[in-house]
């Protein structure tokens, strides 16, 4: 029955919820855009690709680990960590080396602490068993800390100018370079979770760890390699709004932890584990940081951010309950 | 008969019928469930449904608490003819029923679980000391020792069931029915919930039991009516009757109709277990042999440990010694991924948590032990999406998966329709031996033929079947040697015409029943 009605038409059951957040990001947009007409201008316009090409970063390092019913509390350590790490590096190597070796090594460097930081989680939660709650809230504290401390607290100026033009001024085909990039990786993400074994594999040991063990799934090796990938994600997010920036900050990442949960469950992705595809940290990342840059545009009080993004995560969370409960 | 309507709370004369049935008939399509069936229950009596699984026994109960709806006949609850009987209307008569699986939530405490759903509140707040209060009573009536604030999965088993017990009695109860509550007990366990039952029945309950275990037959029942292919046989009292006489009642049917003849090819042996003994210790010892082109049933008790074997034979159980070996390789450091490329495919019984990714598609769950398989990926990493499709959509047609679509979530299908779905999972790749825990368990019965049917033609095809099975007739009629379990331990291997049901239900029990199913058996 309900396959003929689809046949005949579009079925609006079925397509509604796919128009639901492309229609509250161009709202947003509206609204704000009706109080202030900056909005809608190019800068503004460049600003906003730019800024949710970095936040995407960090919403896609968190539906990665959100598929398997887990969570990241430490992509903001690793963020903070990777931004002042790398940057230590480049200013100390660069009058030895020269620029261009100099960000070869930083963003390197920077990517390998990525790996390292997933690395640490996915042994401890795929290997150690111990919950991913605990073990992200652990590293976030311990390498939050050791950004703290590497930096003696203090912005790490200096950067190469080299460094913050390749990775945040200069544009491809007129597109913003952090857009481009988050381009390609929205595209490998998506490909390597819809297309790939391990993808796959992923969602199924998200609905239940049994079943994909007892489908003969190496379950601990695709937990962890799941938080390595959330591990580098991150980092790409370190090295780009350290770019931005211009300056290695070791408390780059703090706000980053609750909305880049917030904007994978807006976006989708459920914290039961399964569901959501890289729509949801696109959608998500768009929304937050529409809605976002509109509340700085109308000069609301930036201290009512976090609370937006508060009630965002609960929003979305009871949005995924009401999908949950129909399914 | 007395149509005098009997409040709750009421106090019931013994021998009032409380439930009477009488040429009730109930169908699912062409299948016949229950035929002019016949049932009387009375105030203060245990009464036993007798007969074997498929007899009719559970529809009949379902009948009674209102789950399902019959298509003639008549039936009278405390004396008033009903129809579209629901639950809540059954349960608010005083209708209780315990299932044979447990309905309490582990995480929550003894008190919480009893009130789930019918919380008592005062305002817009729970009245927690009237529910304390209410709990304490009940738990005295019974006599339990248990503390209401326990959590629930701190509770041992026989523990549970006194909770589940008393959550049928908390609201007045006069008919509480027990579908073979002892199935997960220990006897130790066994006998103090037989004490509680006695006291019930004492109260004036009427007590439906049911169940096919002698021994608790013999102890608690008064009167027995014995179920067989969906036809009332006979209503006996437990003081004229005697096993001999139960079990002739219960067996001398024929399966011909409902299991398939499955052909008989005996090949090489393909999986040996060879003095294996699990680290769990749930099985000791265990030597035997599969091969190809039969059907090796495992019969026993829940518990037996007949379930572990088929687990260890697929690597998710340790084995502590022995040596299990499929095609002349030893496995060792056994695992699913390696059994699996061993050929050898198992079907959990519980489909829920190892079965089915419940809310993945289709097609997920069909291709997902064969994802290295060339066919479904290339060099096991890339997926051929195109083939995964083409293989769902062959099998919902093979099997008869009935479903919205190639896209529905698992969880959107039917009991039967779900065992189906995890059946084609066993198609995905090219498998030596097919192991069946509990093949056909919350399976309705169309589909359950059709399941016969998929293990008839692997059989045929060659391929080694094991069923391990805690329904005595599929175990029987589906396997052409049967091996039973007892305490982890193999008691018995029968094969071929040795495969009688007393010849089964002897190994069940220890010695004494066996010396007397065997007299049975010879005369």
């Amino acid at each position: 029955m309900s396959e003929k009605t689809q046949a005949y038409g579009i079925d609006l059951r079925a397509v509604a919820p796919h128009l639901l957040l492309p229609l509250a990001i161009l709202g947003v947009v509206a609204v704000f855009a009706m109080l202030q007409p900056a909005m809608l201008s190019a800068d503004n316009a460049v600003n906003i690709m730019k800024q949710s090409s970095l936040f995407f970063f960090v919403a896609c390092a968190q539906l990665v680990v959100i598929i398997t019913r887990g969570f990241d509390l430490s992509v903001g350590a690793t963020v903070s960590l990777v931004s002042v790490a790398s940057s230590m590096a480049m200013t100390a190597l660069l009058p030895s080396i020269g620029a261009g070796a100099s960000i070869f090594v930083g963003v390197v460097l920077g990517l390998l602490i990525g790996a390292a930081i997933g690395a640490v989680n996915g042994a401890l939660v795929a290997y150690g068993r111990i919950n991913p709650f605990v073990v992200t809230l652990a590293t976030m504290s311990v390498f939050t800390g050791v950004a703290t401390t590497i930096s003696g607290g203090f912005p790490i100026f200096n950067l190469p100018d080299a460094f913050t033009f390749a990775f945040n001024q200069m544009t491809i085909l007129l597109l913003p370079i952090p857009l481009v990039i988050a381009g390609l990786v929205a595209f490998a993400l998506h490909f390597s979770l819809t297309r790939t074994v391990h993808g796959r594999v992923l969602y199924v040991l998200g609905d239940s760890n049994e079943v994909a063990h007892v489908g003969g799934r190496r379950v601990k090796e695709h937990l962890f390699l799941a938080y390595v990938t959330s591990g580098v994600l991150a980092s790409v997010a370190g090295l780009l709004m350290t770019a931005q920036t211009g300056s290695g900050e070791p408390n780059l990442g703090t706000s980053l932890v609750l909305s880049s949960i917030a904007a994978a469950v807006i976006g989708g992705a459920s914290l039961r584990g399964g569901t959501g595809g890289i729509s949801a940290p696109v959608y998500g990342s768009l929304l937050i940081v529409c809605l976002s840059i509109g509340m700085n545009l109308q000069q609301i009080n930036g201290s009512l951010q976090p609370v937006v993004i508060g009630a965002i995560l609960v929003f979305g969370a009871a949005l995924d309950a009401y999908r949950t409960k129909s399914r | 008969m007395n149509a005098t309507s009997t409040g709750p709370g009421e106090v019931i004369s013994p021998g009032t019928p409380l439930v009477e049935i009488s040429h009730l008939d109930k169908s699912y399509g062409a299948f016949k469930a229950l035929e002019d069936m016949q049932f009387e229950l009375r105030a203060g009596e245990v009464h036993v449904l007798f007969g074997e699984n498929g007899a009719g026994k559970s529809t009949l109960i379902q009948i009674i608490c209102g789950v399902q709806n019959y298509d003639s006949g008549e039936y009278r609850l405390f004396g008033e003819t009903l129809t579209g009987l629901t639950p809540a209307v059954a349960h608010e008569k005083g209708v209780s029923i315990v299932f044979q699986e447990f309905s309490l939530i582990p995480e929550m405490t003894v008190e919480e679980n009893l009130f789930l759903g019918h919380e008592i509140t005062g305002g817009w707040r729970l009245a927690k000391s009237a529910m304390r209060a209410k709990v304490q009573s009940v738990l005295n009536r019974l006599g339990f020792k248990l503390d209401p604030a326990a959590r629930v999965s701190t509770l041992r088993r026989a523990h549970q069931q006194m909770v589940e017990i008393a959550k049928a009695l908390l609201w007045d109860c006069r008919v509480l029915i027990l579908d073979e509550p002892t199935a997960s007990l220990t006897d130790q366990e066994a006998a103090q919930l037989f004490d509680i039952i006695e006291q019930l029945r004492d109260e004036g309950l009427g007590i439906i039991y049911v169940s096919h275990r002698m021994p608790e037959i013999t102890r608690l029942a008064d009167r027995i009516t014995v179920l067989r292919d969906g036809k009332y046989i006979t209503t006996v009292n437990q003081a004229d009757t005697s096993e001999k006489e139960l079990v002739q009642l219960m067996t001398g049917r024929s399966f011909d109709s409902f299991f398939p003849q499955i052909a008989r090819n005996p090949g090489e042996t393909v999986l040996t277990f060879e003095d294996v003994t699990l680290q769990s210790g749930h099985a000791k010892n265990l030597s035997f042999s599969v091969r190809r082109g039969e059907v090796l049933g495992f019969a026993g008790l829940a518990g037996c440990g007949k379930s572990e074997v088929l687990r260890a034979a697929f690597g998710l159980e340790k084995i502590a010694t022995g040596r299990i070996t499929a095609n002349g390789v030893a496995l060792e450091k056994h695992n699913p991924r390696k059994a699996l490329s061993s050929r050898i495919c198992y079907f959990p019984s519980d489909r829920s948590t190892e079965g089915l990714a419940m809310h993945q598609s289709l097609t997920f769950n069909s291709t997902i032990a064969a994802l290295d398989d060339p066919v479904f990926s290339r060099r096991k990493t890339l997926l051929n999406r195109r083939a995964e499709r083409g293989f769902t959509e062959k099998m919902i047609d093979k099997l008869k998966i009935r479903t919205p679509g190639l896209t529905a979530k698992a969880d959107q299908l039917s009991g039967g329709n779900k065992q189906k779905l995890m059946i084609a999972r066993g198609l995905s790749r090219e498998f030596d031996v097919f192991l069946f825990d509990e093949p056909t368990v919350g399976v309705d019965i169309q589909a359950k033929l059709e399941i016969y049917d998929v293990i008839k033609t692997l059989t045929e095809e060659g391929k080694a079947v094991v069923i391990a099975s805690s329904e005595l007739a599929e175990v029987m009629h589906m396997s052409h040697r049967v091996i039973v379990m007892r305490e982890g331990r193999i008691v018995g291997e029968l094969d071929g015409e040795a495969v009688t049901e007393s010849a089964v239900l002897s190994h069940f029990f220890d010695h004494d029943n066996k010396s007397q199913a065997e007299e049975q058996h010879a005369s």
